[in-house]
């Protein structure tokens, strides 16, 4: 049996379950048609890329609310020379949302430093991931469309400013399908403090069929749900209740019956999730050294540090798309500094910075970065103009992410926003090309990954996605 | 009014006479995008092409003969016979009975349904199951969640807040009702289009008018912009028109011309011209008591937050923040709405000229448009009128409902032949363009869509012709399986039944309905269930999950569970309940692992196998008898030989241990004899 062919059953076995009483059938054919019938009734099983992929696996750390570019990866002196002054009018115009023309531009309090040998300026709020930066592809220029928190994050996560379209997660597991039967292939780790605004939606499947849709993780033991058996039951009962299922189920089948064989081997790989996943959950059995490399049991690293360490198991162990959320609930809680982004940055970076930088260490170290995109950021940067005294408001026309490993040129600064950071200038990037250039590397076409929907193929970049040719290797 | 080929003297009448009202009311109006015309070629596509009223083929063999049943059966055998391929034979009556009870109700028939059934030897013995299906209000409970997917309703607005609509189950009533009472369709449509136009005192118009607020509403902090959002409400209540009534993708056009049907994007804003003066309306119920108990808790708040709202406007920096925070913390305090209709008005002082805009963003706006139908479907004198014209809405039911309109009786008629066989006559329901599917039999197609015209639009005629089919009534097995399978893989000709998978809603429903819990209760506001916490914190608004209070509401029928955008039960979500946000023609039939995990470790199927375990060892003394109640309750049959004896080898490891009954009865509602209907 081919590979890819995703039964949980040896060869024999599945031509017994689906084609019994056809030995005769020519063995040859019989490959062919059972490769289609695994896609057809499997749509988990794994999918050859379109074009030879660099990466097979994505990691987002996702800075909830909106990190602020001019406080992070993006210096701007002149910034500081004008604060307090109104923005000179040649910057041009901005829409914001609660920023009005009274205010006033907001120097940083941060300083910056160059590090490693690409010499990239990396503020003093994050001292790890400062050390990092030969791995990091730093995109100075990431625009977006939107300055309310629930329309960017739509956009940021689906392409889209509306809910209801799948999230690049499903995207990419609709593409290459899942290399683990141990676990859910594309998982989204919530920060326990709360929800986002664009909520739920903007991490699931959309109109894609329910199999791609996210295994949105809960904080605490047992992240999965119905991974555990319900309380009461011995697992020796289970197994034998699953065997009483599978045999009343076999029964039953008569003839060539594919739909059935993927059931009851859906049930072969639950137990197999049931039995190896909670092993994989448990980060017990790490080495003293990488739970303290990645911050776990100091109270301010430790949640995050824990959900980064896992997100490197699940990856390790197939998982095709993870997404880390730093931030949840009220405002403040997230990135989403309107008040005090002194406050906020040092107090969001100090749970984030350790963790991230360590997770990208620990890929590396294991070989896994070259075949892992890590993509950081958030929905939108913040405003050179100061909410208030102190505080910096949505700001979506220049803005930093970035990107490390599958395939994307470490140490290299890509794009530039201008010399107050309020529009990106150089090489401006919209989150379609973000979205386009991390398919590329995933061996996925943008436009052959379409999904047909109330008349239209639908695409994760919608009708235009730039790939970014000078960061990818 | 249609660009009829045929030579119908009436409707040039009608045509004339619509011209001359619009040539006099558009007088005054400055109207600048000009009309469109279409290539030959795009008028000739078969869905825009009159209806025709094809004769069915007559067969004199005796074989043949008998087999058609109805008329239905001469157009499938007629195209099976082209092909060379023959229909299966007929299923077993318990198999009948348990897929039309399905198909009618989405319930299993009870034992005694099929023992009569099975027993009674009167020649019309059929004609009774059929007609006792008909007449049930299960009917309007399963065929009514069929059009909610249709005009994906829900109940709360989605985006972030995702705030309740709590009075929305009025309209989901509204068309259980209308289903049960087989309320002629071009009715049906023209009360939910313009019943607040038609008969503005009579409730029920208002409450179907609804359906133009079903679409999700987006109300976000921040500085939303009035003209952003109206944009959004009127694109919500266009494109559901083209999908669900029309079977036409015209949100395609909203951005430029349709890239593959000829549909222009003026044509887009010509039909959302129609709901240029609509607006929200809210018809309140309670009573003077509750309004004033309401407002005295309302009031307050309200002058609070204006309090605030004034501070806000002098106040900078961290001051204003802690405002705003403390604006949304008194907002949340707010009491849930009054008891009232959801309904729409027309507001002509509001009304906004209707623009062509470019890429659909608001602020690119081109040429303004007036209201007037799809283009291709007119003749190119056809002026458009003005959006300020009197009861638009009632004017676009009118051309809808037209009998003359090629495509509104087809798409109907097609909906219910694909809800019937798992597979529309298009195959893609919500899309007769060119993208979409080709009709496999187009000539069965406009049969039925004629009979369903002249039989005054009534649905329950459609359903007893197809259900007293031989087609119908064949088996899910064909003993030319493989030879037609090569021919015909996606069984479009029909020469087996397709065997399907049930939906969400069906089998929670038939779990409560073996177990013995389930609540039969009809109608009313939508229940909440109490569900796990950890999913509730995912929602940015967890305390609007209040749950019902009365415990016995737990068990009802899940079409009278809460549908609440952003947050659907996972049972329901991992076995492809759509998510509300567009219209849903199809449902997806995936199988993977963890509805697996649901069904072996999740609440919903633990609780009830507890509840079936003790159906059983109440019900019956022996464990043969029990194994036998729990596969008729289950599969709605007897197990056979080497079924019973599995079942009994495993019971035997526990006899009176109610935990190995328990998870007996886990087993028999995992089995695939349960999730399939043959």
């Amino acid at each position: 049996m081919p590979e890819h062919v995703r039964f949980n059953r040896n060869r024999r076995e599945f031509l017994t379950d689906c084609f019994c009483g056809v030995g005769s059938l020519a063995f040859a054919s019989m490959m062919v048609r059972e490769q289609a019938l695994a896609a057809r009734y499997n749509p988990l099983a794994p999918k050859p890329p379109h074009m030879p992929a660099k990466a097979k696996a994505v990691i987002f750390v996702y800075m909830a609310g909106g990190p602020s570019h001019l406080e992070t990866f993006d210096p701007k002196p002149l910034l500081n020379e004008l604060h307090g002054q109104k923005r000179p009018a040649e910057f041009g115009e901005a829409k914001y949302q609660f920023v009005d023309d009274k205010s006033r531009l907001l120097g940083t309090k941060r300083t910056f430093k160059k590090y490693g040998k690409s010499g990239i300026d990396v503020s003093d709020l994050f001292p790890y991931q400062s050390e990092i930066v030969d791995d990091l592809c730093i995109i100075r220029s990431m625009y977006g469309d939107m300055v309310v928190h629930s329309a960017a994050q739509y956009q940021m996560m689906t392409g889209r400013v509306i809910p209801g379209f799948p999230a690049m997660g499903s995207w990419v597991l609709y593409g290459l399908g899942a290399e683990t039967e141990s676990l859910p292939a594309y998982v989204v780790m919530p920060d326990a403090r709360g929800a986002q605004e664009a909520g739920v939606p903007m991490y699931t499947h959309g109109f894609l069929p329910a199999v791609y849709q996210p295994s949105m993780f809960r904080p605490g033991k047992k992240p999965v749900l119905n991974l555990e058996m319900p309380q009461g039951v011995s697992p020796e009962r289970r197994r034998k209740t699953i065997d009483l299922i599978r045999g009343l189920n076999e029964d039953n089948l008569v003839g060539e019956d594919p739909e059935f064989a993927a059931r009851i081997s859906a049930y072969d790989t639950a137990f197999k999730m049931q039995t190896e996943a909670p092993e994989i959950f448990d980060i017990s059995g790490e080495p003293q050294e990488t739970l303290d490399m990645y911050g776990v049991g100091d109270p301010k690293t430790d949640d995050y540090g824990r959900r980064c360490l896992l997100a490197r198991r699940m990856v390790e162990n197939g998982v095709r798309f993870v997404c880390v959320v730093s931030g949840g609930g009220s405002g403040n809680q997230e990135w989403d500094a309107h008040s005090d982004i002194e406050e906020n940055h040092t107090r969001m970076a100090g749970q984030t910075d350790k963790p991230v930088a360590a997770l990208i260490r620990d890929l590396k170290r294991r070989g896994l970065l070259d075949s892992t995109i890590v993509l950081w950021g958030g929905e939108f940067g913040r405003s050179p103009e100061s909410q208030g005294s102190t505080g910096r408001d949505h700001h979506a026309l220049g803005f930093t992410m970035y990107l490390a490993g599958g395939g994307f040129k470490g140490g290299t600064i890509y794009g530039a926003t201008d010399a107050i950071g309020l529009k990106a200038v150089e090489n401006p990037v919209h989150f379609r090309d973000l979205h386009a250039t991390m398919l590329h590397q995933l061996g996925l076409n943008q436009d052959q990954l379409s999904y047909m929907h109330q008349g239209r193929k639908e695409r994760l970049t919608e009708v235009h996605g730039r790939i970014i040719q000078d960061i990818i290797g | 009014m249609f660009a009829v080929q045929g030579k119908d003297p009436t409707m040039r009448v009608r045509a004339t006479a619509l011209v001359i009202a619009a040539v006099t009311m558009s007088a005054a109006n400055e109207l600048t995008a000009p009309l469109e015309t279409y290539k030959a070629a795009e008028r000739r596509h078969w869905a825009f092409q009159p209806v025709k009223d094809a004769a069915p083929p007559v067969f004199t063999a005796p074989a043949e003969k008998t087999w058609v049943k109805t008329p239905v059966d001469a157009f499938i055998l007629g195209k099976l016979k082209q092909e060379k391929l023959k229909p299966a034979p007929a299923a077993g009556r318990a198999t009948l009975i348990r897929r039309a009870t399905f198909d009618m109700h989405g319930l299993p028939p009870s034992p005694e349904e099929i023992d009569a059934f099975v027993r009674d030897k009167s020649p019309n013995a059929w004609e009774k199951v059929v007609g006792r299906l008909l007449d049930s209000p299960a009917y309007g409970e399963q065929w009514g969640r069929h059009w909610l997917d249709v005009v994906r309703f829900a109940e709360s607005d989605g985006y972030e807040y995702d705030l309740h609509r709590p009075d929305a189950w009025r309209y989901r009533d509204y068309v259980i009702h209308s289903l049960n009472s087989d309320r002629p369709y071009n009715q049906f449509l023209t009360e939910q289009l313009a019943g607040d136009e038609i008969d503005p005192d009579n409730e029920i118009h208002q409450v179907a008018s609804g359906f133009n607020r079903l679409g999700a509403l987006r109300k976000n902090a921040g500085n939303q912009e009035v003209a952003s959002s109206r944009n959004e409400v009127l694109t919500e209540m266009t494109n559901i028109v083209g999908a669900s009534l029309l079977g036409v993708t015209l949100g395609c056009a909203r951005c430029h011309d349709h890239k593959f049907d000829p549909i222009r994007h003026t044509d887009y804003y010509r039909m959302q011209g129609y709901f240029a003066q609509a607006q929200p309306h809210e018809i309140m119920l309670a009573d003077e008591e509750e309004q004033k108990e309401w407002k005295s808790k309302v009031d307050p708040l309200r002058r609070e937050m204006r309090l605030v709202q004034s501070q806000m406007r002098k106040a900078e920096g961290d001051d204003k923040t802690r405002l705003e925070q403390k604006l949304e913390e008194i907002e949340e305090q707010m009491p849930p709405p009054l008891t009232a209709l959801y309904s729409i008005k027309n507001d002509p002082e509001k009304a906004a000229p209707i623009h062509v805009l470019a890429r659909g963003e608001y602020l690119n706006k081109g040429a303004k448009v007036g209201m007037r139908p799809l283009g291709i479907l007119l003749t190119d004198e056809i002026p458009e009128l003005p959006v300020a014209t009197e009861k638009p809405r009632t004017r676009l039911a009118a051309w809808i409902t037209d009998p003359a309109n090629p495509l509104t009786a087809r798409v109907m008629v097609n909906r219910i032949w694909h809800y019937h066989f798992g597979r529309g006559i298009v195959s893609t329901p919500n899309d007769f363009g060119r993208m979409g599917g080709r009709p496999s039999h187009p000539e069965l197609l406009d049969w039925l869509a004629t009979r369903f015209v002249e039989g005054g639009w009534k649905m329950k005629p459609i359903h007893r012709m197809i259900l007293l089919s031989s087609v119908y009534r064949q088996s899910s097995r064909s003993p030319m399986e493989s030879a037609a399978a090569d021919r015909d893989a996606e069984n479009a000709l029909l020469w087996k039944f397709n065997r399907r998978r049930l939906a969400a809603e069906e089998i929670r429903d038939s779990m409560l309905f073996a177990s013995g819990r389930l609540n039969t209760k009809v109608g009313g506001p939508s229940v909440l269930l109490p569900i796990d916490p950890e999913l509730v914190l995912l929602l940015k608004r967890p305390k609007l999950w209040v749950k019902t209070k009365d415990e016995s509401e737990y068990d009802r029928r899940s079409i009278y569970l809460i549908h609440k955008r952003n947050l659907r039960l996972p049972f329901m979500e991992v076995f492809d309940m759509p998510d509300m946000m567009f219209s849903c023609a199809r449902r997806e039939q995936s199988t993977h692992a963890p509805q697996a995990l649901e069904l072996l470790n999740g609440k919903v199927s633990n609780d009830l196998a507890g509840a079936l375990a003790e159906r059983l060892l109440k019900e019956h003394k022996t464990a043969e008898a029990r194994v036998h109640h729990a596969f008729r309750l289950i599969a709605g049959r007897l197990p056979n030989a080497k079924e019973k004896a599995r079942a009994l080898k495993y019971l035997a490891e526990g006899p009176a241990d109610p935990e190995v009954w328990k998870e007996f009865a886990l087993g028999v509602m995992n089995l695939n004899a349960f999730l399939y209907v043959n």
